[in-house]
């Protein structure tokens, strides 16, 4: 480690580390547009420049490396003014596009000329004219007016995804970027180009004028789309209570975590937001024959109870059939085992997952649900369902999730449900094979009840509600408890820190520090 | 894989590979053997470069727009760059510029309609101790007076 | 055949050849050097202070014991003869005229810095020169002056010429090294310094044209003569290109810090009769104008520094009264937006924005207020661009502005007149 004075107070930095670094972790900022964590310094943008004791220049905080005994000085009078020709320089050349530019609000152009810049532009010359919606990929759109060249896009597709798609071309002011003819950007990350664009240049046509960044209100979450549990921010329009958000959730960002996905989220998990907004289930329902009633909770639980405990006890030569997944958080996983090993033999579990897909070599897994690991650890061996098995032995079936729907047909599905003589789908989406099911409970997401995941590597991550489930859609741990208390169970599952705990007794792998 | 150059192309742009201890070293040099042979740098030069160089296509069109000697258009059959920085300027550069224009009907940057020459204007050439100076092709004229401009134009058929 | 001889340019006819070359003590530095442990060599030519003749000024042996001397990587010797300094044209001649010269330069420094691959990184413009070291190369090699076992030493060595394609930016070491390795001429951050992380990330060391060509006298001579030759500190003798406003434009050899005057009104026969003096670029472009009064300094690196302006490629450009000082500024403005490689924020807008600023000047559609907003943008690229070529547009700019404000006053006016839009 080495000391080093930042505007005059004394800080430790890594040996090797730059001020810029140092700076950032110290919490003062330094303005800076092509410096990005993910990369080398690139030097380019000259934003960062800052005033060093000794040095008859100003240096980049982004390159100079720290040495011992360092006097840094980032907002000097010197260091002020630099910031205020670089701006000013940068601006001389950008549309005045605020008022039309979906980055207006999270713009570092923006925030830093509000911070840093001179209010009197005088450039007065004739702005360069070029291309403002030059179509790069399949929902990225480059404003060339706009882009300051900072070349981030460029060195995230060399350096991250290794593809390469977009180049430097011309010289001096001519300089533009673009792709090569009419090849695309199709990589599973394109969407980190708009997040990294630290202006308006780069924009996503999934959230492109929908709304305004300072609307925006955002819940920390944990991506549901595959084993890697890259941490996410979700991004919507509240409604006036927080329910229901409907269409209203505008997009998904990536949360930076270095244990776990770095600065980046791939786009299934970006442009999956539809997850939580279509097909929605919100109500309780019972089917019998042709008709369709609401039930409250309380009436379906009795009723689910009632027909588990009328299989006798220990569910009579494995009657009561369950199909999971793991989608389910580790507590709803372990609540299921608790419950139905007290009540049934556990040997007819489920899981009805997505099926093994192709990992790529940064961050998607091959399984395609965030808690296989954890239903693992769980004790869980999650062979797919057995749809002959299951019409022929099961009496009650609880079926948890839509994993059923992508495995098989409708009309498997049917065949199989119709010689079941009681089966529950408890899931979060409504689907077409609905009414084969007597009775529907509409269960809520990662995002909408507390919980936690354990990712590929054996990581486990808890997660918080950010928004209230959809209609009457309750979170399954929840629910369970209430199920528990209906089948008799000495427990009470009351709160979820409960079923933590029992959990982390009970399996010491949950018993190390949670994410 | 010859992208329609012939053999003897493909045989001297790889000889020209092989010199480098890295292939895509070779870029700029090979870059110039294919606008000699095609007269401009096209998609199907770049590509054939990216091929044998173990490139991007796209890096490849980086190098080509960068540097003022390559183009992407053909080009007269005769290039001619005019100097007009410092020195040149001072002694006349602008009347050979003009006397050019004249004779050649065009102006900076255009090309004439019989496709024999093409008109640019060039910064230092590195020739001013015989200025005004001006190359056609990779000769060089110094000292170019008004009255040698038809001389000059008629060695170049 | 040693002969003593204190000029470095030789003006015998066929130079070019190798027989000619070698009859005049040619390839006998060589030989020399490659019977020394190459940290005598270093030794010699850093005890020599030849500094180097690019621009920038760097003592060279100091710059070569910068190299690691057991590193696993090659090193590689490039020699920058990319000569894009406008006014500049000493390394063509060299090239053109010796360039056996330069090769046995080479194969003394890479001997001393253990490289055994040269480039010669010719500007693309060069086709003559590049075709004369083309050829000397071929000679020497089949003379085993390159190649394997050179002078029956362990030592040996490849060199190629390498054309660019029209960058003045490459002139600049690292933009250099990016343009060899088949990309944008696009300079890189220091540190890390070419000598550490170069060509391909090996320890390079990039040299001038006229830099290397002082290295086979240094040897034959040894240092002492050569340092006695300049000034302290600052040794041996430079080529100055003088073109302009003089009687005999060319090429001229003076000892370090011989006088301005005597340059530009002796060897180069003074200005034209009918003209007077108005104003001297001692460096080309780059270098900032000295006006009529202020050229009696002696012709080093540390003189015209402490003057305000620098030595740079040593070509001395002479202005006459007859010359618009607007002209001048108008092809500054001009060079530097088209040579710009558009890398880093200050130099990319800065310099384009100077050169609309003086466009819509000239056709008459601006004044004085203008002159000065160029000034300004000059000021706020200073200092803040990623390589020299920023300063290099900025520092000419101020200068000019700074000096000649009057002269420009009245031009500026003239086009307005000329224009109409008064």
């Amino acid at each position: 480690m080495v000391k080093i004075r930042i505007d005059h107070r004394l800080l430790e930095a890594a040996e090797g580390s730059t001020l810029l670094k140092a700076a950032l972790a110290a919490g003062i900022d330094v303005p800076h547009f092509c410096y990005h964590p993910a990369f080398e310094p690139e030097g380019s943008c000259r934003m960062c420049l800052v005033e060093i004791d000794g040095a008859p220049k100003l240096e980049l905080a982004c390159s100079t490396k720290v040495k011992d005994g360092m006097n840094v000085l980032t907002s000097s009078p010197k260091v002020m003014e630099a910031r205020k020709e670089v701006l000013e320089f940068l601006l001389a050349e950008h549309p005045l596009d605020c008022p039309i530019c979906d980055k207006a609000g999270e713009c570092r152009l923006q925030d830093y000329y509000e911070r840093y810049g001179r209010f009197n532009a005088r450039f007065r010359e004739t702005k360069e004219k070029r291309d403002k919606i030059v179509p790069i990929g399949k929902r990225l759109l480059l404003d060339r007016e706009r882009c300051i060249l900072c070349t981030r896009c460029v060195r995230f597709l060399r350096e991250v995804t290794g593809t390469g798609e977009l180049g430097v071309f011309e010289r001096g002011a001519r300089t533009e970027i673009g792709p090569y003819e009419d090849r695309r950007i199709d990589n599973a990350y394109s969407g980190n180009l708009a997040e990294i664009c630290p202006v308006g240049a780069i924009t996503d046509t999934d959230f492109r004028f929908k709304t305004r960044a300072w609307f925006l209100e955002r819940g920390a979450s944990i991506c549901p789309h595959c084993g890697r549990g890259c941490n996410i921010d979700i991004e919507f329009r509240p409604e006036p209570d927080r329910q229901d958000p409907g269409c209203k959730i505008l997009r998904v960002r990536a949360r930076e975590n270095a244990a776990v996905n770095g600065h980046w989220i791939c786009d299934i998990g970006r442009y999956g937001h539809p997850y939580w907004t279509e097909n929605r289930s919100r109500f309780v329902l019972m089917n019998k024959g042709a008709k369709t009633t609401r039930l409250s909770w309380d009436k379906v639980l009795i009723v689910l109870s009632e027909k588990i405990k009328g299989l006798g006890p220990r569910g009579k030569g494995g009657r009561l059939g369950l199909i999971l997944n793991s989608f389910l958080s580790n507590e709803e996983l372990y609540l299921i085992g608790r419950i139905f090993t007290e009540a049934i033999d556990l040997g007819n579990a489920w899981f009805a997952d997505p099926k093994l897909q192709e990992a790529d070599r940064l961050l998607l897994t091959a399984e395609r649900s965030p808690n296989l690991k954890g239903a693992r650890e769980l004790g869980f061996e999650s062979r797919p369902p057995d749809l002959e098995e299951i019409a022929k032995r099961i009496e009650v079936l609880l079926v948890f999730g839509s994993g059923l729907r992508a495995a098989f047909s409708d009309g498997e599905v049917r065949k199989a449900l119709d010689r079941v003589p009681a089966k529950f789908l408890f899931a979060a989406h409504t689907g077409p094979e609905d009414s084969a099911y007597d009775f529907l409970l509409p269960a809520a997401l990662i995002a909408e009840k507390p919980g936690s995941l354990t990712n590929t590597l054996g990581l486990v991550q808890e997660f918080r509600p950010v928004w209230r489930p959809p209609g009457e859609a309750r979170p399954e741990w929840e629910v369970l408890g209430d199920l528990a208390r209906e089948l008799g169970s000495g427990e009470a599952w009351t709160d979820l820190s409960i079923v933590r705990e029992a959990m982390a007794r009970e399996y010491p792998f949950f018993r190390k520090g949670h994410e | 894989m010859s992208h329609g150059f012939a053999p003897v192309v493909l045989d001297e742009v790889r000889a020209v590979a092989a010199r480098y201890p890295r292939r895509e070293a070779a870029l700029l040099p090979v870059l110039r053997v294919l606008q000699r042979v095609s007269g401009a740098l096209g998609r199907a030069e770049e590509e054939l470069a990216a091929e044998l160089l173990g490139l991007e296509p796209v890096r490849v069109r980086e190098a080509v727009t960068f540097y003022s000697l390559f183009r992407q258009k053909p080009a007269g059959r005769h290039i001619i760059q005019v100097c007009i920085n410092l020195s040149c300027s001072m002694a006349g550069a602008g009347r050979s510029l003009a006397g050019l224009q004249t004779r050649l009907g065009i102006g900076p940057g255009e090309t004439t309609s019989d496709g024999r020459f093409t008109l640019l204007t060039v910064e230092c050439l590195g020739n001013c101790d015989r200025a005004p100076c001006l190359m056609v092709d990779e000769d060089d004229h110094g000292r170019v007076q008004e009255e040698q401009l038809d001389e000059i134009l008629r060695r170049y058929p | 055949m040693t002969r003593e001889r204190p000029e470095l340019m030789d003006l015998t006819e066929h130079l070019f050849e190798l027989d000619v070359y070698r009859s005049r003590g040619g390839y006998d530095a060589a030989r020399k050097a490659l019977g020394m442990p190459p940290v005598a060599v270093l030794a010699e030519v850093r005890d020599a202070d030849l500094k180097g003749r690019g621009g920038a000024g760097f003592p060279a042996g100091v710059k070569w014991g910068f190299i690691p001397r057991d590193g696993e990587k090659p090193v590689y010797l490039c020699v920058n003869a990319d000569e894009g300094e406008p006014g500049a044209f000493k390394d063509r001649w060299l090239m053109t005229h010796d360039p056996h010269l330069l090769l046995e330069g080479i194969i003394i420094t890479a001997y001393a810095v253990g490289a055994h691959d040269g480039f010669i990184y010719v500007r693309g413009e060069y086709e003559a020169a590049a075709l004369r070291l083309d050829r000397a190369i071929d000679e020497a090699r089949a003379a085993g002056f390159l190649g394997e076992g050179i002078f029956g030493t362990k030592f040996g060595l490849e060199v190629m010429v390498h054309r660019g394609a029209g960058a003045y930016i490459c002139g600049e070491e690292t933009a250099l090294l990016e343009s060899l390795e088949g990309k944008r001429g696009e300079p890189r951050l220091k540190p890390p310094f070419p000598a550490s992380v170069g060509l391909f990330r090996c320890p390079t060391i990039i040299n001038n044209v006229e830099t290397v060509s002082n290295v086979p006298r240094i040897l034959r001579d040894g240092a002492e003569a050569f340092r006695e030759l300049g000034r302290p500190g600052d040794g041996g003798t430079r080529l100055f290109s003088v073109s302009g406003a003089v009687v005999k434009p060319g090429l001229y050899e003076v000892p370090v810090g011989a006088p301005m005057k005597d340059l530009i009104f002796q060897h180069a026969g003074g200005l034209p009769p009918g003209r007077t003096l108005k104003a001297v670029i001692p460096g080309g472009l780059s270098a900032p104008v000295l006006r009529a009064d202020e050229i009696d300094l002696p012709l080093d690196g540390d003189s015209l520094f402490r003057a305000g302006s620098m030595i740079g490629a040593g070509a001395v450009i002479v202005i006459d009264d007859g010359t618009s000082m607007l002209d001048i500024l108008g092809i500054m403005t001009r060079f530097y937006a088209h040579e710009s490689c558009g890398q880093c924020t200050p130099c990319r807008i800065g310099t384009s924005w100077m050169h609309k600023t003086f466009t819509r000047l000239a056709s008459g559609n601006g004044n004085m207020e203008d002159i000065d907003e160029i000034a300004r943008v000059a000021s706020a690229i200073k200092g803040r661009s990623l390589c020299p070529l920023g300063d290099a547009a900025a520092l000419p700019i101020l200068a000019l502005v700074t000096k000649f404000r009057t002269d420009l006053g009245s031009r500026v006016e003239e086009a307005r007149v000329r224009s109409g839009s008064w």
